[in-house]
């Protein structure tokens, strides 16, 4: 091995370096990672002011804390904190390791004279020298350790850096490489510590490479597979949402739902051994047991007790009971069983979310709506049916009974908020009702709530005036956001509700990028997107940030029509720094194909925010689509920037449409929008003929 | 000739053994496993309860100390199989609608292939049952085959109505509990008012009520408001 020209790391001065760089490539991205600001909703959004205590409160904080630490990322912090100290002691190693860089040949150095030496003075310097050190002159002396084979080498050496300083030729050797003797080889190091090649620990290192490769690769590349393959796109366990699919149902309900979420195999994990029955008959006859404002105290409809009463007994079972005790918001007077009843919430939740993924591939709108309706009821720990005033604190089924009186529909919170305030008062505080202190906190936190109501919906194609067959259209929403109760809410301003196309040179706009600054409107103070407050939900141990979905339903086939866009960010502040609303006139943008036949389409257009009973908003819409000659007659009246028939836009437009080269025109787009009452639903969809336009509206 | 030093080559001998032996190895266990995994999937469907009843009606076993089975009537195996043929129309309703869901929830990682195959399996089972139904109609009279599944349909979609309309049917009875118990509050509610005015208790309580029946109309009103704002 020596016979090769490379040269093993025998000081060790390049490992560590070696080393370094290799930990430091793994080490920096993932200490970015750790460190960047998170993403966690909790950490950034605003919350709902509020000093209501729930019961167990101390068990929901505690879960939510397990919850937190979790999100820290331990394993990455401490990886990050071991890649550091190894950099840190490589780094060490480097400093501290003496490096034995090759002297730089010095002629003058060797002869022991200054720089500046001229050249007799050299010559007498170098017979002063040869006159002592010459070989056949010295006589090597022990006692300094020297031979008579280093006397020799020392003298060739001193007569070298004379005949460098001297020499014409090696001179020019000296000038040109830096060495009397010309070109000198280079040796390749590998930065390997010289242990690891020398011959008895061969066998060591074969085995360590063969535990890398062997044990260690495989297992790698297997957990991450099998981890893939384990996991759905929702995040619940790939059986649970087989689970799911199976239980799917076209006429399933929100109890249906409940029932089905209890398949999961998470809850498996959670409930392991002596608890997946401990407690089971306990626990059903509290939900069991009458309740106030419904037949049973978790509010079972009687469909949801044949079904509970099917399951065997388990873990299933016991899923379903402690869920529908969540719901109940029933007290089960067993710190395990509450404990238990509170981690279920946000597996169901997480199961949940794969359901309406489900549900969505299905298509049929009645389960799509019943599973977000579900996601909101667990999110307040809210029976399907009962009242939405139960997500103001202090309100409990009964006293909810006792605010709406006997009638069959609920009280949403808006309408609730919205009765005269001396009435409304008369109704939830006295005696079994609420207090007087625990009425304002009630009032102060609807007050808080963000519900965006609706204004206007319509549909647009950027930069055009109809909306052709095929084209790409935008649906608009516009909406404020109006917690319940508010007063002094300002008239809206007809400018707000018009959608301005951006400029046709706007690039930025266009291409959806943030606008440095627009005309005809307000510009937010800054462009970053503004967070709804966290959802305000007492009894659910996870920080949630709400999201609204909208999509567009077929009402009379059932099915969906447009899928749903999420919105979780909007772009105007919803509270100032008091928290006052602002009522900014937020803009909701979602993008779809128009279908490819002309005609009169009516939507249902659904806004629904995941997080609050109640705030839901539907409406019907109506999309218009002409005929692509009928918008190219329209636009030939204009002559501006008409292509020309032989330029390749025009000829390119004309192959598309079968017709001459319209202008591309920027106007405000024909918006149709419509309410219930314009709205004509015996209308049929593939309605060729009626080519009017409502160009009046304008 | 060329002499081999064979006991060198032992070595990388063993070594490829050992390689090609660990990667056989693996590649049959994880075929057997996907097998027998495959071979437990759990059936899509229940078991056909209509079907076994047909078909045990069909080879009645004879009853002790008689030579002869029991002759089953002819229209009572025509009823089986009709029943029989309508819970597949149930069964194939569920399939079709439920083979585009999952193939778009399979491409997207939203449900597993485990269920894909469950699916495929069932699909396949259903195929073979249909093609047996039919053949079944065919012994027992001469062409049922090409209309049973018409009549099972229709038998199907009576089915389904009816039970919906049952469910509809069964709220009757608490919705007029409700009505009747609304009423009757509303009702005692007035006498009150009645009373309250015609003996004359005092003007302050009459006062009250009359301020109470505005405060009710206000409320509504305001609600009706706000339901046509959100419609808007």
């Amino acid at each position: 091995m020596s016979g090769t020209d490379y040269s093993y790391d025998e000081q060790g001065q390049f490992f560590p370096i070696f080393i370094l760089t290799v930990v430091g490539i793994v080490t920096i991205p993932l200490t970015y990672s750790v460190l960047k600001p998170s993403s966690d909703p909790g950490a950034t959004a605003p919350r709902i002011k509020s000093d209501y205590r729930p019961e167990h409160a101390d068990l929901i904080d505690t879960q939510r804390k397990a919850q937190r630490r979790k999100d820290r990322r331990l394993k990455r912090i401490i990886t990050v904190v071991a890649g550091w100290a190894i950099m840190a002691f490589m780094a060490y190693l480097i400093v501290v390791t003496a490096r034995t860089i090759p002297k730089i040949w010095n002629p003058y150095d060797i002869l022991g004279i200054s720089d500046s030496a001229s050249e007799r003075e050299i010559k007498s310097h170098y017979r002063k020298l040869s006159l002592k050190f010459h070989p056949d002159k010295i006589r090597p002396d022990p006692a300094k350790n020297q031979t008579l084979e280093s006397l020799n080498d020392y003298y060739v050496e001193l007569t070298k850096a004379y005949k460098a300083l001297t020499d014409e030729e090696i001179r020019n050797n000296f000038i040109q490489f830096g060495h009397p003797d010309g070109k000198q080889s280079f040796s390749i190091g590998i930065a390997l510590p010289k242990f690891i090649i020398t011959d008895g620990n061969g066998k060591y290192v074969i085995l360590v490479y063969a535990a890398l490769l062997g044990v260690l690769l495989p297992y790698l590349v297997g957990s991450w597979w099998y981890g893939t393959q384990r996991m759905s796109k929702e995040k619940v366990l790939i059986e649970s949402a087989n689970n799911l699919f199976r239980e799917y149902d076209e006429a399933i309900t929100e109890g249906g739902i409940i029932s089905a979420l209890s398949t999961g195999v998470e809850f498996q994990q959670s409930l392991k051994g002596e608890k997946a029955e401990s407690g089971l008959g306990k626990l059903e006859s509290r939900i069991l047991a009458e309740g106030t404002a419904s037949t049973h105290a978790g509010g079972l409809s009687a469909k949801d007790v044949m079904k509970l009463e099917d399951l065997d007994g388990g873990v299933r079972r016991k899923a379903l009971a402690l869920l529908w005790a969540y719901l109940g918001r029933v007290d089960l007077d067993d710190p395990a069983l509450d404990q238990a009843k509170l981690e279920a919430a946000p597996i169901a939740h997480a199961l949940n979310s794969s359901f309406t993924a489900i549900a969505l591939a299905f298509g049929t709108t009645a389960p799509i709506l019943a599973s977000y309706l579900t996601a909101q009821n667990l999110m307040q720990a809210i029976p399907p049916g009962a009242s939405p005033l139960l997500q103001l604190p202090h309100f409990t089924p009964a006293i909810a009974k006792a605010v709406e009186g006997d009638s069959k529909t609920h009280l949403t919170l808006q309408q609730y908020m919205d009765l005269p305030e001396s009435y409304r008062k008369r109704l939830s505080v006295g005696k079994g009702l609420l207090t007087e202190p625990q009425y304002q906190t009630a009032v102060k936190v609807a007050r808080q709530l963000p519900r965006l109501q609706v204004e206007k919906g319509f549909f647009k194609v950027t930069g055009e005036k109809f909306i052709i067959p095929s084209s790409l259209v935008s649906m608009v929403v516009k909406g404020r956001f109006i917690p319940p109760g508010s007063e002094n809410v300002p008239e809206i301003n007809e400018l707000d509700l018009e959608d301005i196309d951006p400029e046709e040179d706007d690039l930025d706009a266009i291409l959806g990028r943030p606008k440095k600054a627009g005309k005809g409107q307000k510009q937010p103070a800054d462009d970053k997107p503004v967070q709804p407050p966290l959802a305000y939900a007492p009894y659910f141990t996870r920080d949630y940030s709400p999201r609204w979905h909208v999509f567009l339903t077929d009402s009379k086939q059932g099915k969906i029509a447009v899928p749903p866009f999420t919105f979780t960010t909007f772009d105007k502040p919803i509270y100032d720094e008091n928290g006052k609303p602002t009522f900014n006139m937020q803009t909701l943008k979602a993008q779809f194909q128009a279908p490819p036949q002309a005609g009169h389409y009516t939507f249902v257009m659904h806004l629904i925010c995941d997080s609050y009973i109640g705030f839901d908003t539907k409406m019907e819409v109506t999309l218009v689509v002409e005929d692509a000659s009928k918008a190219d007659e329209f636009e030939a009246e204009d002559d501006i920037s008409e292509p020309d028939e032989d330029s390749l836009a025009g000829q390119m437009h004309a192959l598309k449409t079968g017709a001459p080269p319209p202008a591309k025109k920027k106007k405000k787009p024909v918006d149709e929008e419509s309410s219930e009452e314009e709205s004509n639903t015996e209308e049929e969809v593939d309605d060729t003929s009626e080519t009017d336009t409502d160009t009046d509206e304008e | 000739m060329f002499s081999v030093d064979w006991w060198g080559l032992v070595l990388p001998f063993c070594y490829i053994t050992v390689l090609l032996g660990s990667l056989i190895t693996s590649s049959s266990m994880y075929r057997k496993r996907k097998a027998a995994k495959s071979a437990n999937l759990a059936p899509w469907f229940p078991p056909h309860l209509q079907r076994n009843i047909y078909l045990s009606l069909l080879h009645l076993e004879p009853e002790e100390g008689k030579e002869k089975a029991p002759a089953v009537p002819d229209s009572v195996l025509r009823a089986a199989l009709l029943r029989r043929a309508q819970e597949d129309i149930f069964r194939i309703i569920q399939i079709r609608s439920a083979k585009q869901a999952c193939s778009t929830l399979l491409q997207r990682g939203s449900v597993g292939d485990d269920l894909w195959q469950r699916f495929l399996r069932a699909e396949k089972e259903m195929e073979d049952e249909l093609r047996d139904v039919v053949m079944e109609a065919n012994a027992l009279s001469p062409n049922w085959g090409q209309h049973i599944f018409q009549s099972a349909n229709e038998i199907a979609a009576r089915h389904i109505f009816q039970t919906r309309l049952d469910e509809i049917q069964a709220q009757t009875e608490p919705e007029k509990e409700w009505w009747e118990k609304r009423r009757a509050s509303i009702q005692s509610e007035f006498m009150k008012e009645l009373d309250a005015s015609t003996s004359g208790a005092g003007k302050a309580s009459k006062s009250a009520s009359d301020e109470d029946t505005v405060m009710v109309e206000s409320a509504n009103s305001a609600g009706g408001k706000s339901k046509k704002k959100a419609k808007k």
